[in-house]
């Protein structure tokens, strides 16, 4: 039977919002349960009561993977909503004030796409006193600048469009030229920009984690929870890795499925595909 | 990523030395005189092989190996000798006069005299940030085999201080070549470093002691995963393990358990913190804790309770052991002290909470288990309790008004000092805030004694003082665990002080391999 693609690609993309706020929401509640040390069960494999078995001190590591996917999911959509707004301002401001501002502000792009994103992350993450602001903080101040050079180009290629020069030479303000006539233009790309910041974000938080720079360790996050694992790996306890890594791979592609979608969808030349 | 390089490393060891131990750097399992031992990756002394730059002193004390000390401590921590052959000190305690072997010869053949042994004291004082020198004035040679020690102040555990300091060769010390080229008097001569590797030491064929039965240690530097790795594949015939691997098998190999005085304890801020300042808090927490279900429960048993910084040590004040470990008694002391169970469970007293935040520092499992398990002992106790990891960079700060979970000891009482008498210029000590007048002049007065063993008893006092304060709760020792080849006689062990490297190779020139 075919199916109108529209509308599978619709379906998807609702599927994977409610699956991951799901986790986000789910996390949120698990927090306590998560942290508890039980002696009495530590180094269980996976079994009915623990699917993903527990740890050395006796914590569920299913509770902890949500809860730890829950986190990465809030941190991922605060810093992808942060470096959203940065991207737009600077892109926007870039493009629109001339050509001074556009010097400056592409240089500063370049000087923070020329520095390695990790060893930025950590840099600005120490720098903000660690733990979950300076995680946040990191990544936000380091994702903006490709969005921000998308969003430049937009409005660059926008500013020669017949119907914005009309608009401005009928003599209509600055301001309400962006407010009605780029804004709508720009928020598609902006939207799938954002969406895909999202795995991104994700990653690096776990990463700069996974390195002990970020959420401090007795927060179940999915960077601390497989910093730990790496040293049971050789002791035979694979359950620490495993599980929890299969499902921050499974979160990311969740991720990037919905913004390719969402991006087929908002897109002109393939939303009636 | 740093724990990843090492696994890769050991894999790639499985792989290439499959063939056959003669073309590896591992000698043939049971090969006489022949022995490679993993040691943790951190044992690898950053500054190389030279006293005046930490090697063998500091907070992970051990026996040089390569140089000679003056004094050596005994299996039970008392003191012994090993180029010192007598030693006196003067009456008012201000100068220690020491004999020295005339025998004895630094492994360039230049022979070792009493003008050696000052130059390594006045170097030591100038240069080494590990260990305080601030009681030693100067050093001087009286005569070739005689040293004098002019001290600041009387300090009678000068001994031991002499134990961890290894001579330098006055002729042969260029303190910038030195620490990877040591020249020493000792028992192993330092044959070949590869940084981040190994070290190969070869015995010395003129040691003037019994002659070292290992003919070559190789000591290799792992992570812990890649050190069980290596025992796996035969590459090893000694490696440090720890309480998480300790329910493996190994073919081969045997878990070998050493006592410690390698505690972990808390600290109770007797000021700066609500809870903790009240005197009966502090007594019950320390009377109410079940250390033997904290050294199962963390430690899969290898360990023993810790009722002290200095369990089984010869200052150490024995009474703190026969107290503790009865919870219903806690509870009865938290309930007369005011201390009154709250809706929730939590105890509370002038509507403050009984309720504490645990510190540890972060990246130590061994500390956040301990944290956490405490955390639910006193959550039994009515005593509201969570755990928080923190780096070392803020938790000296964060200890000075919350519990905070500390390791320590030290083959000297000197630790005694550090951790409970007022700090120089402070109405405080040094890492918690205590203060007790009593307790200072009981360990200077110990320190101004003449007599070692009359200087144990003052030891003593000062800590059957500081039991009625209780501003430290002392929880495990934790026992150090090795894989050890089958046949490899791993001579007899004195309780390993604080940090699991070296300690376990110090009387290696006594090791054999039964055949």
């Amino acid at each position: 039977m075919r199916t109108n693609r529209r509308a599978d690609t619709l379906f998807l993309l609702i599927f994977a919002g409610i699956f991951l706020s799901a986790i986000a929401l789910a996390g949120g509640l698990l927090t306590e349960p998560a942290g508890a040390a039980d002696f009495t069960r530590k180094n269980l494999p996976p079994c009915l009561a623990h699917p993903f078995g527990t740890d050395w001190m006796g914590r569920d590591m299913l509770a902890r993977t949500v809860a730890g996917l829950s986190l990465s999911i809030r941190v991922g959509g605060l810093t992808a909503l942060l470096s959203g707004g940065i991207a737009l301002l600077l892109g926007t401001v870039s493009a629109a004030c001339g050509p001074r501002v556009d010097a400056l502000v592409s240089w500063v792009i370049d000087l923070v796409l020329g520095i390695p994103h990790i060893l930025l992350i950590i840099l600005v993450s120490l720098a903000c006193g660690r733990g979950v602001w300076g995680v946040i903080a990191g990544v936000a101040l380091t994702h903006w600048p490709s969005l921000a050079r998308l969003v430049r180009g937009e409005v660059l290629q926008l500013k020669q469009a017949t119907f914005l020069r009309a608009v401005r030479r009928l003599g209509v303000s600055r301001g309400r030229v962006l407010r009605t006539h780029l804004l709508p233009h720009l928020l598609p790309q902006l939207f799938t920009g954002l969406i895909l910041q999202f795995p991104h974000a994700i990653l690096h938080e776990a990463g700069v984690t996974f390195l002990g720079f970020g959420l401090s360790p007795e927060r179940p996050a999915i960077g601390v929870i497989l910093e730990e694992s790496m040293g049971y790996l050789a002791a035979g306890r694979w359950w620490l890795a495993l599980f929890p890594g299969l499902s921050l791979v499974l979160v990311v592609m969740l991720f990037a499925v919905a913004g390719e979608r969402l991006r087929l969808l908002l897109a002109p030349a393939s939303a009636q595909e | 990523m740093k724990k990843t390089i090492p696994i890769l490393l050991a894999f790639l060891l499985l792989t290439s030395c499959g063939k056959g131990s003669e073309s590896g750097f591992s000698p043939e399992p049971g090969h006489s005189g022949l022995l490679t031992v993993v040691l943790p990756a951190t044992s690898e002394p950053a500054a190389g092989f030279d006293p005046a730059f930490g090697w063998g002193a500091g907070e992970h004390v051990h026996e040089p190996l390569i140089q000679s000390t003056l004094t050596v401590t005994n299996p039970d921590l008392t003191i012994g000798y090993d180029l010192a052959t007598a030693m006196e000190v003067s009456g008012d305690g201000l100068i220690w006069t020491v004999k020295i072997r005339d025998d004895v010869k630094f492994t360039d053949g230049e022979p070792l005299t009493a003008r050696d042994v000052a130059f390594t004291y006045n170097t030591v004082k100038n240069t080494s940030s590990v260990n305080d020198f601030t009681m030693l004035d100067r050093a001087e040679a009286v005569d070739d085999y005689t040293v004098a020690f002019r001290m600041t102040r009387p300090f009678s555990i000068w001994p031991y201080t002499m134990a961890v300091v290894g001579i330098l060769p006055e002729h042969a010390y260029d303190p910038a070549a030195y620490g990877s080229n040591p020249v020493g008097s000792g028992r192993y001569m330092l044959k070949r470093w590869d940084r981040g590797q190994q070290v190969i030491l070869e015995y010395n064929p003129d040691y003037y002691g019994p002659q070292p039965r290992m003919e070559q240690v190789t000591i290799l530097f792992m992570e812990e995963d890649a050190a069980f790795l290596a025992v796996q594949a035969g590459q090893a015939d000694l490696a440090y393990t720890s309480a998480a691997y300790s329910d493996q098998s190994v073919d081969g190999f045997s878990l070998l358990s050493v006592q410690t005085v390698d505690n972990r304890g808390i600290n109770l801020p007797v000021w700066n913190n609500e809870l903790t300042s009240d005197p009966l808090v502090r007594h019950a927490i320390n009377l109410g804790l079940d250390r033997q279900r904290m050294i199962d429960n963390v430690l899969n048993g290898y360990g023993t309770p810790a009722y002290s910084v200095c369990d089984g040590l010869p200052w150490w004040y024995a009474v703190t052991a026969e107290t503790s470990d009865d919870p219903e008694q806690a509870k009865v002391v938290l309930d007369t002290a005011g201390w009154l169970a709250g809706p929730d469970g939590v105890r509370v007293k002038d509507g403050v909470r009984a309720a504490l935040t645990i510190h540890y520092t972060a990246g130590d499992s061994v500390r956040q288990g301990l944290a956490a398990e405490l955390a639910n002992q006193l959550k039994e106790l009515g005593i509201g309790a969570d755990i928080k990891g923190v780096g070392w960079d803020t938790a000296y700060d964060d200890a000075l008004s919350n519990p905070l979970v500390w390791g320590w000891g030290a083959h000297t009482p000197m630790e005694l000092y550090n951790i409970y008498h007022t700090a120089p210029g402070s109405d405080s000590a040094l890492y918690s805030p205590y203060a007790n007048q009593a307790v200072d002049e009981l360990m200077d007065a110990a320190l101004a004694c003449t007599d070692l063993e009359e200087s144990y008893a003052l030891w003593q006092q000062a800590q059957e003082e500081i039991a009625g304060d209780v501003p430290w709760v002392w929880l495990v020792n934790v026992d150090h665990l090795y894989w050890v080849r089958d046949g490899l006689a791993v001579a007899e062990q004195k309780i390993h002080p604080h940090g699991h490297g070296w300690s376990i190779v110090n009387n290696v020139d006594q090791w054999s391999w039964e055949m």
